[in-house]
C-alpha cells in the first residue's frame, strides 16, 4: 500500500504527517497506521491543515474558478502543503493488537498508511479509543469522536448494536452526562 | 430476572441493579429471587422498586424523540432498580440453611428463584409438607407448609371480607386432614366447610366440603338439622346444649349480645354459687316470689336480678339449648375425634354472635378441660399423648378481643395450650380487634389483602422485617393472594394459591397408596347417637374406650 504521508512530528500521544500530495488528504475520524521498525503505529485522523510550503506566506485570492486557476496560474499549487494530525490508539507487535501507547513514539519521516479495514474492525472491538478522540488536544473531541463513531460502525454487521454499545460506554466515559452524549449522538447518522 | 447487587445493608435490604435489557415492569413485588454470594445463596424477596438515575440530570433530559439514545440511556445513565431483602442464607458447600447474618458482596449476581431453590426452602411436597400454592409468577413451583409445624402453635387466618379467608381456611383443613397429623374440629358459622360452600368462581359455583372430599374422616356435627336437611346434607349428630352446662363465665363472654351490664354479671356468679349446676334453668324459672325470696336471702338487688332474668330469656330462643338433651354433644364430638375423625359443627340459622360465641365456648371450655387432664396423664406415663386438635374459630376478635381473651377460653388456648396440644386456627377479617398479646402468640400467618392501617400493623407484628412486608402486603391481589409468615415457614412468602378445584380435588383425596379415602356417600341421617363408623383397618388412638371417656368427662 502507497504511503499517503510522511510523519513530521511526533509525541507520545500524538503524530502529525505531512501528506503526499496537497489535496490528497485522509478522512477526518479515519485510521491511519505507521510502522516503526517491528510495530504498526495505529492513529485516528484528527485534523488537517493546508497552506503555503513555507508556512509563513499565506495563499492569495484570485476568485477563480479551480480549472481556470490550474490552466492559468499552474505553480501556485506546487507551493500548497497539507498536514494532518493524528492521535495514537494503540499498535500491533507480533500480529497482536494493543489497546494502548506504544513503548515509544512514532519516529519521524516514517511513512503514513492508510489502516485496512480489517484493521479498522480489530482496533473498534476495544472501546478505549473513545477516551482518546473524547480527550483530543485540538478541543473538537465531541465532533472527532462521532467522526470515528461513523468510520466504525459502518464496518460492522450490526451497525446499530455497535453504537449503542460504544454510547454505553462513552456515557460512562463522560461521568453520565447525557446532555454532552446527545451532543455526540446528533452528529452520528446510523439509526 | 437478572442483576447485580449494587448496594445495601443487612439492616435496609439490597438493592439490585437490573442487567441492561431487563424488563422491570415484568418483576413483581414478592417474588422470589437468589443471590449468589461467594460461599452464600441468599434466597431473597422482591420488596420495592425504583428508578435511579447515576448522573440525576440525565432525568431531566428529553430523550424520548431519539430511539438510539433512548436506548442507550436505559441501564447505563438511568437505571431500573430492585430492592430486595434476603431472607434465608444457604451455604452452598454444606447446603445448610441459615438466618441471613451477613450480606452478599458487591456485584453478586442475582437470579430468579429457580424450582429446586424453593424447594430447598420449603421442602417437597410430602405427607407433612403441605402444597398450598406458588410464588408469585412461578405457577408450577409448588411451595410448601410444614404441617407439624403448623400444628404446633396457634394459627392465624386474616383478610379483607371478600379475600378468600374461607378459601384458604377450608385449603389448610383439606391439607391438615390429608395428614393426619391432627384432628380438626371447625364452628362452621356459615354451614360452608362441612358438605358444600359457596365458589366465587362462575364457573364452578360450587364448592366441595370436607365431607365430600374425606368422607368417613368428616363428621357433620349440625345446631339446626332442620337447615341442615333442606341444603341436603345429613348430618352425624344434631348438638343440643344442655342448660348445666352453661356457666357463669359463658354468660359472661356474651354480655355484650345481650346487652348485660357489670352488675348483672357479678348477680350472675351470685346465682351459680348459691344454685349450683343447674343455676340458669332454676333461675330460668323462677317467679317474681322466688326472685324476691332469693334477693332477700343472698342480699342482691332484687330488681338486678329481674332485670338478669329477662335479659336471659333470650337465651330460651335459642332451640339447640335443651333442659335434658338426650345425648351429650361433648362426649360425642370428643368420641369422633378419638376415633381420628374430624368434626364440623354446623350453625345454619342459629348463625347469630350469641349462639356462636356461647356454643363454641362451652363446648371448647370443656374440650380443654379434657385435653388438659388428659395430657396431665401422659406426662405421669398413664397414658399416650393426645393427638393434637386444632379448633377452627370464626369471627375470632369477638372471643380475643383485649377485653375478652383473658377470660375466654380461646384467649387461654391461644397462649398456653400448645402445651396441651390443642391449637386455635383463627379466621377473622378485622385483626387489629384481636389482642396483641394473642396475636404475638400465632405461630404461623396467611394474610389475604388488607388495606386498614390497623390492620396492617397487628399483623406484622412481631414480623421480622415488617417494613418491607408492608408493601407486599398492600398489593397483593384480592383473590388467590395471600402472605404466609410464622413458624410454619423458614420465611415470609406471598403466593398465588392452589385452585380449588378438579384437580385439587383429585390431589387432595388421592392416598399415597393410591387408595381413595372418599366413600362418596353423603353423610348419614343418624339424628342423635349412633357411633360413627370406622375404617376397620384404621388403628384407634388410645383412651377412645367408652368407659374412659365417661370417666374422664364427669369422673369416676
Amino acid at each position: 500500500m502507497m504511503a499517503i504521508g510522511e510523519v513530521i512530528e511526533s509525541t507520545t500521544a500524538e503524530f502529525t504527517a505531512e501528506a503526499r500530495r496537497y489535496d490528497q488528504v485522509p478522512a477526518y475520524g479515519s485510521f491511519v497506521k505507521v510502522r516503526d521498525g517491528n510495530i504498526l503505529i495505529y492513529g485516528i485522523v484528527s485534523g488537517a491543515y493546508t497552506g503555503s510550503m513555507d508556512g509563513v506566506s499565506k495563499a492569495k485570492a484570485f476568485f477563480k474558478s479551480l480549472e481556470e486557476l490550474k490552466m492559468e496560474q499552474p505553480q501556485i499549487f506546487e507551493l500548497l502543503r497539507t498536514e494532518f494530525s493524528c492521535v495514537v490508539v494503540g499498535y500491533e507487535e507480533a500480529g497482536r493488537y494493543h489497546p494502548y501507547y506504544p513503548p515509544s513514539h512514532p519516529g519521524l519521516h516514517l511513512p503514513v498508511e492508510e489502516a485496512d479495514d480489517l484493521e479498522v474492525l480489530t482496533i473498534s472491538q476495544y472501546l478505549n479509543y473513545l477516551d482518546k478522540t473524547l480527550n483530543d488536544p485540538s478541543g473538537n473531541g465531541e465532533e472527532l469522536t462521532a467522526a470515528v463513531i461513523r468510520t466504525t460502525a459502518r464496518l460492522q454487521t450490526d451497525p446499530r448494536a455497535y453504537v449503542i454499545k460504544v454510547g454505553r460506554e462513552l456515557l460512562r466515559i463522560m461521568n453520565y452526562d447525557t446532555q454532552r452524549l446527545k451532543s455526540v449522538f446528533e452528529r452520528v447518522d446510523i439509526v | 430476572m437478572k442483576g447485580t447487587i449494587l448496594r445495601g445493608s443487612l439492616s435496609g435490604g439490597l438493592e439490585v441493579r437490573l442487567d441492561i435489557g431487563e424488563n422491570i415492569e415484568e418483576i413483581k413485588v414478592g417474588t422470589f429471587c437468589v443471590v449468589e454470594g461467594r460461599s452464600h445463596d441468599f434466597f431473597s424477596m422482591v420488596v420495592d422498586e425504583d428508578i435511579e438515575a447515576a448522573n440525576p440530570r440525565a432525568f431531566y433530559e428529553n430523550l424520548s424523540d431519539n430511539p438510539l439514545l433512548n436506548e442507550i440511556v436505559r441501564g447505563t445513565g438511568i437505571i431500573d432498580k430492585v430492592k430486595i431483602q434476603p431472607m434465608i442464607a444457604i451455604n452452598r458447600e454444606e447446603g445448610r440453611i441459615q438466618p441471613v447474618k451477613s450480606i452478599p458482596s458487591y456485584l453478586s449476581v442475582v437470579r430468579e428463584a429457580r424450582e429446586e431453590d424453593v424447594f430447598k426452602i420449603f421442602g417437597r411436597p410430602d405427607p407433612t409438607h403441605f402444597h398450598v400454592g406458588s410464588p408469585l409468577d412461578m405457577d408450577h413451583i409448588p411451595v410448601c407448609i410444614d404441617l407439624k409445624k403448623f400444628i404446633e402453635r396457634s394459627n392465624g387466618i386474616f383478610g379483607k371480607s371478600g379475600t378468600g379467608k374461607t378459601f384458604y381456611t377450608r385449603l389448610m383443613l383439606c391439607g391438615m386432614i390429608k395428614s393426619g397429623l391432627c384432628n380438626i374440629l371447625v364452628f362452621d358459622m356459615h354451614s360452608e366447610y362441612g358438605w358444600e360452600g359457596e365458589d366465587e368462581d362462575e364457573t364452578r359455583k360450587k364448592a366441595k366440603g370436607l365431607k365430600q372430599l374425606f368422607g368417613s374422616k368428616v363428621a357433620i356435627f349440625t345446631l339446626d338439622p332442620e337447615s341442615s336437611r333442606n341444603r341436603g346434607v345429613y348430618p352425624d349428630f344434631v348438638v343440643e346444649i344442655p342448660y348445666r352446662s352453661i356457666e357463669a363465665e359463658d354468660i359472661a363472654m356474651v354480655w355484650e349480645e345481650l346487652n348485660l351490664n357489670p352488675t348483672a354479671l357479678e348477680v350472675i356468679y351470685v346465682l351459680q354459687k348459691h344454685l349450683g349446676q343447674d343455676w340458669l334453668c332454676t333461675f330460668l324459672n323462677m317467679d317474681a316470689f322466688s326472685i324476691k325470696d332469693f334477693a332477700e336471702a343472698t342480699g342482691s338487688h332484687e330488681g338486678a336480678i329481674q332485670a338478669l332474668q329477662r335479659k336471659l330469656f333470650k337465651l330460651q330462643k335459642l332451640p339447640f339449648i335443651k333442659e335434658n338433651p338426650a345425648d351429650d354433644a361433648v362426649e360425642r364430638i370428643m368420641q369422633y375425634l378419638d376415633n381420628g375423625m374430624n368434626v364440623v359443627l354446623e350453625f345454619g340459622h342459629q348463625r347469630s354472635m350469641l349462639a356462636y360465641m356461647l356454643v363454641a365456648n362451652i363446648l371448647t371450655r370443656r374440650i380443654h378441660e379434657l385435653y388438659v387432664k388428659r395430657t396431665e396423664k401422659a406426662l405421669g406415663g398413664m397414658r399416650e399423648n393426645n393427638t393434637p386438635l386444632v379448633i377452627v374459630i370464626e369471627e375470632a376478635h369477638k372471643f380475643l378481643s383485649p377485653d375478652m381473651s383473658r377470660q375466654t377460653i380461646f384467649g387461654m388456648i391461644a397462649r398456653e395450650m400448645r402445651k396441651y396440644n390443642v391449637t386455635l386456627l383463627v379466621v377473622d377479617q378485622r385483626p387489629s380487634g384481636i389482642d396483641p398479646e394473642v396475636h404475638s402468640q400465632l405461630g404461623t400467618k396467611i394474610v389475604a389483602l388488607l388495606t386498614e392501617e390497623r390492620d396492617i400493623e397487628s399483623v406484622l407484628s412481631g414480623v421480622n422485617n415488617a417494613r418491607m412486608l408492608r408493601n407486599v402486603l398492600a398489593s397483593l391481589d384480592t383473590k388467590q393472594q395471600a402472605i404466609i409468615m410464622g413458624h410454619a415457614v423458614p420465611m415470609p412468602v406471598v403466593i398465588k394459591t392452589r385452585t380449588y378445584d378438579e384437580t385439587f380435588y383429585r390431589d387432595i383425596t388421592r392416598d399415597d397408596d393410591n387408595k381413595n379415602w372418599v366413600s362418596h356417600t353423603a353423610g348419614r341421617l343418624t339424628g342423635v347417637s349412633p357411633l360413627p363408623k370406622v375404617d376397620q383397618e384404621e388403628e384407634l388412638p388410645p383412651g377412645k374406650e367408652f368407659e374412659d371417656l365417661m370417666k374422664e368427662l364427669y369422673g369416676e
